[in-house]
């Protein structure tokens, strides 16, 4: 089996992209009830990759301003979780969460509040059941909102580049409107290393049950 | 238990009677059947409508009723809407026939209730054997025919069911797609459909043409049978993924047959949860993709190596699905879906977009060709897009699905080969320049070269002649000191034939210089070649013989007789000399049109009317490259001393000052023909005629003014006006002539060169006419600036004479000027 930059075996991604599948599906449940329409979040692809190159790879999908909603977690192993967006998209999901009868004062003057609300359960389903999976617990801070282009956003400009990026692309399927996202964890490489061996954990016991 | 139609009203004492009479029969047994749990009653088909005379406590239990509402009554009041009249029909069928009938029938209790009742009744007879009673149990069945109706019905959904699966089954199979799962994840059991086993091999493969039979329940684990050892990992890990309850399940991967054969399918599932928001139960799809696959395959190996992108678009859909190889195309890092803004912004500006959303039309995308600015390296490439606008099938709407490459190459090529051309072009104009110039440096050489021999051959020819002068006066001069003065006209006489000789040759490089002084007039050509006959006879000898053939009506021309003259004899010459064994000479006149086609091939010529004079011979004739030189100066075929060369060019000098043209036909062999055009004249002929005798003298002593330069000619002129009686003025330059012209000098006739210093004559002339406007001018030139100097271009009261002038010329002018 190859492995990639940082050392994760197919195996070990295929494990990762299994988990986050996982807690997106929560997060999308927990938005669903929110919302109380379909919404559907999928996964297709996860990607360890520098800040630099999480920047690059935001900056060439996303010539808009983007907005973002971040949280710190700690436990097992720690870091920031971003939920991007392009501001339009962010907008959007606003709409679809606060109610389409808003005027766009209201939506203005409504988006943090409930970007940061919105982007909280997504990031706090996801993050907690992943950690569940994990049979770990994770701490959670209060949501943040960001706004910014790549570099601003991963922090390249500040020159912390060594620290990588799990950088994950999400369709968001919001009753058919065309948001899309990407969800972000910000790690350094000790933290990665506790997730890997969480995720060797994670693969032990994903195949043990079943054989069982 | 109804019995015959009620005819009417049981009488109540009939009816006591009847029911003592029947617990009379029971005697001891009455308090079982009271106490019994069967429902149970009696009737008596004896009274009319046979009546209920007894029911248990059981009996009344069931229906709910009481005692006295049963008793007396017919049976049927148990019946209701739904009772089947087949069951009522087959009692009373029994009753009548007074047997035992078994019946389960359909009742409804007080509060209208439904239940089965299991219903016997069987006929009393007393020691006679008389039908005395009728005995009826009841046993309620109602859970068990209900359960019957519902197997009933469940069988029926069942074998539906069944079929809308074989149907589904068959669909899927002749489309040869899919198989189906279900998942019972609390159970721990595994539902799949024929087709799912026949793919994984749980099952064998089904003959070809039949539906597989779905198996049975199997163990979850059954759900891996068949997967290849390679991707088993992976997709355990989606399934635990699943389990552990993630939503969506979307995998490919390959089954390893027993055979060894391998296919490819494509697993999508979704997890449904429980009511306790558990994962319930794992349901999804196995589509058979390996056909697929390898079209992809094949289509990702084309498009890798052709270095082709593909590309999905929806118009107005913010992203694009995109190949790896459209992304590296573009420099992006690889992804399956791109934003349509991020590509477009690579596009280079100007240039046409990428990705066209305007595009509304279904059919072909206009192919283009633009630049991008690499999301990477920030290099330009050339890239060409083309694809398809196609109706969508799931949003109906259009769906641009296309390809781009990279044509940067082949762009860099054009250019270059554009370059090559533009650079070739100016290279061929910077050789033409090239040759131009060294063409031009070898004319002037060449020009130089006939500068040189033209010097030359004229220092030569005028040493020759002023040796015959000088040699002649040297003679002379010594005959006078010697005082020996006999015989002196002899010597007079060769000094003036070198002299005219000399003046003959420079008045013919004049003629090729086309500076000559022409005295244009009318002439008659006819006239002119008659007059030239005894001439040419002589010159052309015995051998050749002359015709002249001369046109009638001919037109007049003008030009100078002289030279006209001279270029006539210049043929005849040319002419003897083609005919060394002697042959024809034809000098002919004609008057002759040409037309705008014939302007059009010679340069310089006119359309119109001319007096052509042709000389033609029937001598050796000159080959094409030698007619094409023919009018070069200098270009001669005769032997070196034999000729100037000359002659020719003379000729066309002639012609083209006199505005006609001269032309060449010739053959070798054949003989040569020289046509002479020269312009019509519209006018009459001056008859003039000239007197030539003693020089005419001054007759009252009339002043002339002499402005000349060159102080011999000055002297010359000043003494042979003396000689012939007038007083002279003399002035050696312009503004010392105007200063005598502008004084109260009398003067009757200004004599003045053309070519004087700071003040030439012309102007002189105009200066003085301003004081004095009736003063008569002779000009005296060696060359004509013919501009000013030209045919009739010299006003009232001047005239021009030609150097070198005889002095009785001279005489003659002055003297008609004086007159006129």
């Amino acid at each position: 089996m190859s492995q990639d930059a940082i050392g994760l075996t197919e195996l070990q991604q295929d494990a990762f992209t299994e988990l986050v599948n996982i807690g997106v599906s929560r997060a999308a449940a927990s938005l669903r009830t929110m919302i109380g329409t379909q919404v559907l979040l999928s996964v297709p692809s996860v990607e360890i990759v520098s800040r630099k190159a999480a920047a690059r790879l935001i900056g060439e999908r996303e010539a808009a301003p983007l907005v973002v909603v971040h949280q710190d977690f700690e436990g097992a192993f720690a870091g920031r979780a971003l939920l991007i967006f392009p501001q339009e998209n962010g907008r959007e999901l606003v709409r679809a969460v606060a109610g389409e009868e808003l005027s766009p004062d209201e939506v203005a003057a409504l988006e943090d509040e409930a970007l940061a609300e919105t982007g909280n359960i997504i990031l706090n389903g996801c993050l907690a059941t992943m950690a569940n999976m994990l049979q770990r617990t994770l701490t959670m801070s209060l949501p943040g909102i960001q706004r910014g282009d790549g570099p601003r956003i991963f922090g390249t400009e500040a020159g912390d580049a060594d620290s990588l990026v799990l950088f994950l692309y999400i369709d968001f399927s919001v009753s058919e409107r065309d948001i899309r996202g990407y969800l972000a964890m910000l790690m350094d490489l000790p933290s990665l290393e506790s997730l890997r061996a969480l995720v060797d954990e994670f693969i032990a016991r994903a195949l043990g049950d079943l054989d069982a | 238990m109804s019995g015959p139609d009620e005819t009417g009203r049981i009488g109540a004492e009939a009816l006591a009677a009847a029911v003592a009479a029947t617990r009379h029969r029971a005697g001891a047994f009455l308090a079982g059947l009271e106490h019994s749990r069967q429902p149970m009653l009696i009737s008596d088909p004896r009274l009319p409508d046979n009546p209920v005379v007894f029911a248990n406590q059981a009996f009344l239990t069931l229906v709910g009723y009481e005692a006295a509402e049963v008793v007396g009554k017919n049976c049927r009041f148990l019946q209701g809407p739904e009772t089947d009249p087949g069951a009522i029909a087959a009692i009373r069928e029994g009753l009548r026939a007074e047997r035992v009938v078994r019946v389960t029938i359909l009742n409804y209790r007080r509060d209208g209730s439904r239940f089965w009742n299991q219903l016997l009744i069987c006929p009393i007879r007393d020691e006679d054997g008389r039908l005395v009673n009728y005995f009826a149990s009841q046993v309620d069945m109602s859970h068990v025919h209900e359960a019957e109706a519902g197997r009933t019905r469940l069988a029926d959904i069942e074998r539906r069911l069944a079929e809308a699966q074989r149907q589904l089954s068959l669909t899927l199979s002749s489309a040869g797609i899919a198989g189906t799962w279900d998942w019972d994840i609390q159970a721990k059991r595994l539902h799949v459909d024929g087709r799912f086993a026949a793919l994984t091999g749980l099952t064998p493969a089904p003959r070809p043409g039949t539906v597989p039979l779905a198996p049975g329940p199997l163990p979850a684990s059954a759900f891996f049978t068949g997967i290849h050892p390679l991707d088993r990992m992976r997709v355990r890990l989606a399934v635990s993924g699943i389990l552990g309850g993630a939503e969506v399940f979307d995998k490919e991967y390959r089954l390893l047959a027993s055979d060894g054969s391998v296919r490819w399918v494509h697993a999508r599932g979704r997890c449904h949860f429980g009511a306790d928001g558990r994962p319930a139960r794992f349901t999804g799809v196995l589509v058979e993709v390996t056909e697929q696959k390898r079209v992809e395959e094949r289509l990702r190996i084309a498009q890798s190596a052709g270095r082709v992108g593909a590309f999905e678009h929806v118009p107005g859909f913010a992203t694009v699905a995109a190949s790896p190889q459209f992304c590296s195309l573009l420099g992006l890092v690889s992804a399956r879906t791109v934003a349509a803004s991020a590509v477009n912004a690579l596009v280079v500006e100007g240039d046409p977009p990428l990705l066209a959303p305007d595009q509304r039309q279904e059919g072909e995308l206009p192919p283009i060709e633009t630049r991008v600015r690499l999301a990477d390296s920030g290099e330009v490439r050339w890239l060409v897009r083309r694809g398809e606008a196609i109706r969508d099938t799931e949003t109906s709407g259009l769906r641009h699905v296309g390809v781009i490459y990279d044509v940067t190459e082949s762009k860099r090529a054009e250019v270059a080969l554009r370059e090559l051309n533009d650079t070739l072009e100016a290279r061929v104009r910077e050789a033409v320049a090239e040759r131009e110039r060294a063409e031009e440096q070898l004319r002037q050489s060449q020009k130089m070269e006939a500068v040189g021999q033209l010097t030359g051959g004229i220092a030569h020819d005028f040493n020759n002649l002023l040796t015959g002068i000088v040699g002649s006066l040297d003679l002379m001069q010594t005959r006078i000191n010697e005082g020996r003065t006999q015989n002196l006209t002899r010597y007079a006489g060769l000094a003036m034939a070198s002299a005219q000789r000399a003046a003959a040759l420079t008045h013919r490089l004049l003629a090729f210089s086309r500076r000559q002084p022409l005295e244009a007039r009318p002439v008659d050509a006819n006239r002119l070649v008659s007059s030239m006959d005894d001439l040419m006879r002589r010159t052309l000898g015995e051998r050749v013989q002359l015709e002249v053939v001369v046109a009638g009506g001919l037109w007049l021309t003008l030009c100078d007789p002289n030279q006209l003259e001279n270029a006539i004899l210049n043929l005849a010459i040319n002419a003897r000399d083609a005919m060394p064994e002697g042959g024809r000479l034809t000098i002919e006149t004609a008057n002759a049109h040409l037309d705008d086609a014939y302007a059009a091939r010679d340069i310089g010529v006119r359309a119109g009317q001319y007096v052509c004079v042709s000389v033609t011979d029937t001598g050796t004739g000159m080959p094409p490259d030698v007619i094409a030189r023919a009018f070069d100066p200098f270009f001669t075929t005769k032997p070196l001393g034999q000729g100037t060369g000359l002659g020719l060019s003379m000729i066309y000098g002639f012609a083209k000052q006199s505005e006609g043209n001269v032309k060449i036909y010739s053959e070798a062999g054949q003989g040569t023909s020289v046509k002479l055009y020269l312009p019509r004249y519209h006018g009459e002929i001056e008859v003039g005629t000239e007197e030539r005798g003693e020089a005419p003298r001054a007759e009252r002593g009339e002043t002339v003014l002499v402005v000349e330069d060159d102080s011999t000619v000055r002297a010359l002129v000043v003494e042979v006006l003396h000689e012939l009686g007038y007083r002279t003025l003399e002035a050696a330059d312009g503004p010392a002539g105007l200063r005598l012209l502008q004084s109260a000098s009398h003067i009757d006739l200004l004599v003045t060169d053309v070519g004087l210093p700071g003040l030439n004559g012309r102007q002189l002339a105009d200066q003085a006419r301003l004081v004095r406007p009736q003063l008569k001018v002779l000009f005296m030139t060696g060359y004509a600036e013919n501009a000013t100097f030209g045919n009739g271009h010299l006003g009232v009261g001047m005239q021009m004479i030609t150097k070198p002038f005889p002095v009785e010329g001279l005489a003659t002018k002055i003297r008609s000027i004086i007159e006129g």
